[in-house]
């Protein structure tokens, strides 16, 4: 006690105001320095972070560029060493849509990706629900089962499937319904995500639900499907982009017939030895084509994907 | 009007645990029955299987003497409020609680369904609120919510599973005050559950103590904190939890004696007539004593040691932790106002031997099997 009272003493004799004022400089000062270093930490670091992503994204970016300058030349279709072009015009499109089998193909795509994106979504959310949700027997063995089966490459069973489809005369110009039979049927084991997700929404909530005297169909609809919009936008969005892509199996049992291909397998005839010359340009601008419509329902459709919606559901 | 009656109710999972077994309880029109215990005990279990949202492996249901085993949750007439509330979040809270009046058949009007959310809104105090989200309500707000929904049906049993343990201390006082109130104002059979005593000590007209999937007893407050049937309810309701010394009941002609903690107090009044009357025999005994039922004292006829080991202030009162031969974890419960001088804690530093004594009358005997052995229960 005594100690601590003479310590008070010495302190209070001690300071002046004119000290404790340069005490107080010198304490703003030290602060300021650390705010300083705080912040050149953070510039310098935001620098770094900035300039990778910067060489990232020109990097990701350079084959979209090249490809569109590359739609828009004019002065000769085939490959040459230099990027812009000398002149420049819309006829590759012009002949895209005029004098090829393009828009058959681009026809042939989008029917494809319609009816798979909303079958697959169908199919793929309801398995997905139903994994989540009800309780049977087999369930746990199911899931495992599919998993593996989906780790087996697609194209192991290229060759059964095209017997298969030509049994019933879908390959060849009937291509695409093979196309999407095989893509629909294949469907239900892609659940796992959206699974992971419906696994997030509370039980509680299907419980009150069915208190308050709805069906499982109308959980489903009323309840579920609200809340997993983010999942559900997910799932119609990679249906859809699918068949843009599949060039293996569609080329395949399209048979080398033109009418009944995607656009990747009609469009890859044109980068043949043979055709190269002609149409590279051209196949340059079917390119950029079929990146509009994915571009246009993604657009649309990013701002669900992002948003989470089962805030304020439960406990919070 | 509505009764509940659960008759041998067994509830066995798929992986063979038997959740509840064994389970008969009678329920009266509007009457209040609160389930307690500890978690795992089968409580949430029987209320969701009185709800329809699990199967029942045995037994029967009834609500209004109808056997409603086979019956979906919605056509059971009971409404039900959960414990994380299972409000939908993308609708308004008005959507929320007109739900299921949208999907009642033959349909409703639009009027009618305006009428019963608002005035089950005004009941209460939501009204505020209605167009609101759930996200934008405060944890008491959603609870209102949760229980306005259930309102808005005009069910015959008022389901609630542990309703107030999202909420804190302060709110969860004031929401189980307006509890209260709202059964006042609605009239309806309630069936509640809790792992808080106090809840159920406050709120029951009955209250059903359960553990491992059995009712250990049913009865008011009053009954379970008096005459508790076994140590499991001893022990259960009441905090700071009943003291239990191993003891020796000793009959003598007419008189009883417990001989504990190396004391041989006499057993007299009410209480040795109620032995005598039921021709206890000597015996080891269980003694039961409340903390709150022990006082200091240095009468050498019934006192006996103990060795402080902690105390607690708590304001009103010192919670006193110490040591006997007999029990080695007793709390004793004196209100500081029967204390003299200010400094209460210095009278108990830990080491210190103080006396206590208690009452005949508060007096717990438990045989050697943990039951009550002047009110075993049926």
């Amino acid at each position: 006690m005594n100690e601590l009272k003479n310590n008070d003493e010495f302190l209070n004799e001690e300071i002046t105001p004119e000290e404790e004022q340069a005490l107080k400089q010198l304490q703003e000062k030290r602060e300021e320095k650390r705010h300083m270093g705080l912040k050149a930490k953070s510039t310098i670091s935001n620098t770094i972070i900035y300039i990778i992503l910067g060489i990232i994204s020109v990097i990701w970016l350079i084959p979209f560029v090249f490809i569109v300058l590359q739609s828009f030349r004019v002065e000769n279709t085939w490959m040459v060493g230099y990027v812009l072009p000398k002149q420049w015009g819309f006829d590759n499109y012009i002949r895209l849509f005029k004098e090829t089998s393009f828009p058959r193909w681009f026809l042939n795509t989008f029917i494809m990706g319609l009816i798979v994106s909303v079958v697959q979504t169908v199919m793929v959310l309801s398995m997905s629900y139903t994994l989540s949700r009800l309780r049977f027997k087999g369930r746990k063995f199911l899931m495992n089962f599919m998993l593996v089966l989906g780790m087996f490459p697609g194209f192991l069973t290229m060759i059964v499937l095209y017997r298969i489809l030509s049994d019933m005369h879908l390959i060849g110009a009937n291509a695409i319904w093979g196309c999407i039979l095989v893509y629909v049927a294949s469907s239900g084991m892609g659940y796992y995500i959206s699974k992971g997700f419906f696994d997030t929404i509370p039980r509680s909530l299907d419980e009150a639900a069915r208190i308050d005297g709805a069906s499982r169909l109308q959980i489903f609809y009323k309840i579920i499907m609200p809340l997993a919009k983010p999942i559900v936008i997910y799932t119609i969005l990679t249906a859809f982009m699918a068949p843009w892509g599949d060039f293996v199996f569609a080329r395949y049992i399209s048979n080398f017939t033109s009418s009944g291909m995607n656009v990747a397998a009609g469009l890859y005839a044109w980068l043949e030895k043979d055709m190269i010359n002609q149409m590279y340009t051209t196949f340059c601008a079917g390119g950029v084509i079929v990146s509009i419509p994915i571009t246009i329902l993604f657009l649309c459709l990013q701002k669900y994907y992002v948003e989470g919606v089962t805030g304020g559901a439960v406990k919070g | 009007m509505a009764t509940l009656q659960l008759i041998n109710v067994k509830k066995v999972y798929d992986n063979k645990v038997t959740a509840v077994d064994n389970f008969n309880l009678d329920v009266k029109d509007k009457e209040f029955i609160v389930f307690v215990g500890p978690s795992g005990c089968g409580k949430s279990t029987t209320l969701r299987m009185i709800a329809g949202l699990e199967d029942i492996s045995g037994g029967k249901i009834l609500i209004d003497g109808e056997v409603v085993n086979d019956l979906q949750p919605k056509d059971r007439g009971i409404a039900m409020v959960f414990q994380n509330y299972a409000l939908y979040p993308h609708m308004t809270v008005f959507e929320n609680m007109a739900f299921s009046l949208r999907l009642k058949r033959p349909k409703l009007k639009e009027e009618e369904i305006y009428e019963k959310v608002t005035a089950a809104a005004e009941v209460l105090g939501i009204t505020d609120y209605l167009t609101r989200k759930p996200r934008a309500l405060s944890g008491g707000q959603r609870q209102r919510v949760a229980i306005g929904r259930a309102m808005v049906r005009d069910s015959k049993v008022f389901l609630m599973d542990e309703p107030l343990s999202n909420l804190d201390a302060k709110l969860r006082n004031q929401m189980r005050a307006e509890i209260i109130l709202l059964r006042q104002k609605i009239n309806s059979t309630f069936i509640y559950v809790t792992h808080d005593q106090t809840e159920a000590m406050t709120l029951g007209d009955r209250i059903v103590i359960m553990k491992d999937g059995f009712i250990q007893q049913v009865g008011t407050p009053q009954e379970v904190f008096d005459k508790p049937r076994n140590l499991f309810v001893a022990s259960f309701i009441g905090a700071p939890q009943m003291n239990f010394f191993k003891a020796e009941l000793v009959r003598e002609g007419n008189d009883y004696y417990v001989k504990t903690c190396s004391k041989t107090i006499k057993v007299d009044g009410e209480k040795g007539k109620e032995l005598l009357n039921n021709d206890v025999k000597s015996q080891k005994i269980t003694l039961g004593v409340r903390p709150e039922h022990m006082v200091l004292s240095n009468d050498p006829s019934k006192a006996i040691d103990l060795v402080v080991t902690v105390n607690e202030m708590m304001g009103s009162e010192i919670h006193i932790h110490g040591t006997t031969i007999d029990n080695p974890a007793v709390i004793v419960r004196i209100p500081t106002i029967t204390l003299s001088g200010t400094n209460y804690t210095s009278q108990f530093t830990p080491g210190k031997n103080i006396q206590v004594s208690f009452e005949s009358k508060i007096m717990h005997f438990f045989d050697e099997n943990g039951v009550n052995i002047l009110y075993p229960g049926e």
